[in-house]
């Protein structure tokens, strides 16, 4: 069995001190008083427009992209290729709401979603609920980032011990990394680094993708999956599976608390379009490595590997066992650390994205007199607890299945849309209605999840109907029942408002009349 | 151009690549391969490219419309 030799260690532990460096002088950069909590969540804005595409950017290549989806592709198939369609589209998205939001919350001084509910709807309830959802959504999100690290150390600590102290190792190493990394740096170490991420991850990208795609034999991979045509592409059934999956997560990625932070981060709106515009294009590499869950059948020391493994956390391995059987071991260290930092740096801006909410939409709420040095390290214990949390979340699916971990922040995240997006459009919906359809929505996503998951444990988003329509991904239909709250409820208000609107008006003519 | 028009435009642009990858079953299907990669892979990553051309087209038309920044 092979390992990864000390060259390639060398090679992974020192960059990765160089990394940590950086983000340490990155609190330099700019310098700013860290004290204060709006500098040390969005960095004060100081941001340039190069740095602003590099965080969005490094939002994308995550666990995600580098071990969740092919993992899935490699276990079950062409249905988790959804990941480039909700590439395609979500900044289609992005470039119609950020902008809007950015505007509004530049002018008022926002500087999370929540800020923007309280602001329009005038309601606490209902943002007090939203950064509660928001600080929920995270959790499994960092969760997978989380397993994207272990992952990671679990393959280079391969054959040290047996297999379960090995991942027990790995577990505890990426926890107390993470931990410390968020601890210490906030947003503008995270940021900084991202700088120097994104170098190592594009760099990372590129090389695999054409190494491995050189190593393996597509097409033998095909072959030896032949007759299995759930590799080749969805099937009839799965149709609406397929398109609920890439539309709600393309609806959901920018609902994240994290996700608004990078937004608002932006110097200039018109820089952020464009940027936002641009951005399917970082898909491509995605695409490859979901395939690369495809071509390790190909490659048959890879997949002996892999064997080594239970199928219930085989399939994190898929890209991790391509690297370590057809890079040069020097290079293999090096796409281990960009895999590494990718599951790292997005788990810190996630978890600094909830400490952010939590102090500022919920603390806030109720101690206004808050000072701002209590503030931050409110702050930073929190993201710190966070992080604790999401460990509880990563053994909610098997690894292998990893992106229900994804798939589940996005239904809870989605049950925030009408809130959010909608708030953009109008400021006509009844705001005890979006709080009643927000939780409406969630009921019903845990009650679908039982149901699809047979009130045992939970192994799926998709929730069969009963008919040929075949099954579907339980966001669509958690959101579909929000959005029926939110429209009756606004509906009934508006009916029952226009009976006792016409009441007062009477009475103030009548009092008029009388002082005439 | 006028504002209306200028609408219809961005959002059409937006709307294209929705229509392209919403068709699911008017591309899942193995044929006609391309080295080896099934029609479904290639024209959904075919896609990533026309997402960007389209996005890009409507952000900077867009942009140029409105004053400021």
């Amino acid at each position: 069995m092979k390992v990864l030799s000390y060259l390639g260690i060398g090679v992974f532990v020192a960059l990765f001190v160089v990394f940590v460096f950086l983000g340490v002088y990155g609190r330099n950069y700019k310098r700013g008083d860290l004290k204060k909590m709006d500098e040390w969540s969005i960095g004060g804005r100081h941001f340039s427009v190069w740095v602003v595409w590099f965080l969005v950017g490094a939002d994308l290549y995550t666990a995600y992209t580098f071990i969740a989806i092919p993992s899935s592709v490699f276990a079950v198939g062409s249905i988790y290729f959804y990941a480039v369609p909700y590439v395609a589209l979500t900044f289609g998205i992005a470039m119609w709401a950020m902008p809007k939001l950015w505007k509004i919350s530049k002018e008022k001084g926002y500087v999370t979603g929540a800020d923007f509910i309280k602001g329009y709807s005038k309601s606490r309830l209902l943002a007090v609920l939203v950064a509660i959802v928001g600080i929920v959504a995270e959790l499994p999100y960092i969760a997978l980032q989380i397993v994207g690290m272990l992952s990671v150390l679990t393959v280079m600590f391969h054959g040290i011990s047996n297999i379960t102290i090995v991942t027990d190792l790995a577990l505890i190493l990426s926890f107390v990394i993470l931990a410390a990394f968020t601890f210490m740096n906030g947003l503008r170490g995270a940021t900084f680094t991202a700088i120097f991420k994104d170098a190592i991850i594009l760099l990372s990208v590129a090389i695999v993708v054409i190494i491995v795609v050189a190593h393996s034999d597509l097409s033998a991979a095909f072959t030896t999956l032949s007759g299995n045509t759930k590799y080749f592409h969805v099937l009839p059934i799965d149709f609406n599976a397929y398109w609920s999956l890439f539309l709600m997560s393309a609806l959901a990625l920018y609902l994240y608390p994290h996700a608004i932070t990078g937004s608002l981060s932006a110097k200039n709106r018109k820089v952020l379009r464009t940027s936002q515009s641009l951005l399917p294009l970082y898909g491509v590499g995605l695409a490859f490595l979901a395939l690369f869950g495809i071509m390790v059948y190909s490659n048959s020391s890879a997949m002996t590997f892999l064997g080594t493994f239970a199928s219930a956390s085989r399939g994190t391995y898929v890209v991790p066992a391509l690297i370590l059987y057809t890079l040069p071991s020097w290079l293999a260290g090096f796409a281990f650390l960009g895999i590494f930092i990718g599951g790292l740096v997005p788990a810190s801006i996630m978890a600094i994205s909830q400490a952010n909410l939590l102090t500022s939409n919920i603390v806030k709420e109720f101690k206004p007199d808050l000072n701002p040095a209590r503030e931050t390290i409110i702050a930073k214990i929190a993201s710190v607890v966070f992080i604790f949390i999401a460990v509880g979340f990563i053994f909610l699916f098997p690894l292998t299945y990893s992106v229900q971990l994804q798939l589940l922040g996005g239904i809870i995240i989605l049950q925030t849309l009408p809130a959010l997006f909608l708030g953009l459009v109008t400021n006509k919906l009844y705001k005890h209605s979006l709080s009643a359809g927000l939780i409406v929505g969630l009921g019903f996503a845990i009650y679908f999840m039982e149901v699809a998951n047979h009130f045992s444990t939970w192994k799926t988003t998709l929730i069969a109907t009963n008919s040929e329509l075949g099954p579907f991904f339980i966001g669509l239909f958690a959101l579909i029942a929000n959005l029926i709250v939110v429209g009756i409820g606004t509906l009934v208000y508006r009916y029952v408002s226009k009976g006792s609107e016409l009441a007062p008006k009477k009475a103030e003519t009548s009092a008029t009349a009388q002082v005439k | 151009m006028k504002k209306t028009s200028l609408i219809v435009l961005v959002s059409v642009l937006t709307l294209i690549p929705f229509v392209g990858l919403l068709i699911v079953p008017g591309y899942s299907k193995t044929s006609p391969e391309i080295g080896g990669l099934p029609f479904f892979y290639w024209y959904q990553i075919l896609w990533l490219f026309l997402a960007t051309i389209l996005f890009g087209s409507a952000a900077v038309i867009w942009n140029r419309s409105e004053e400021g920044d």
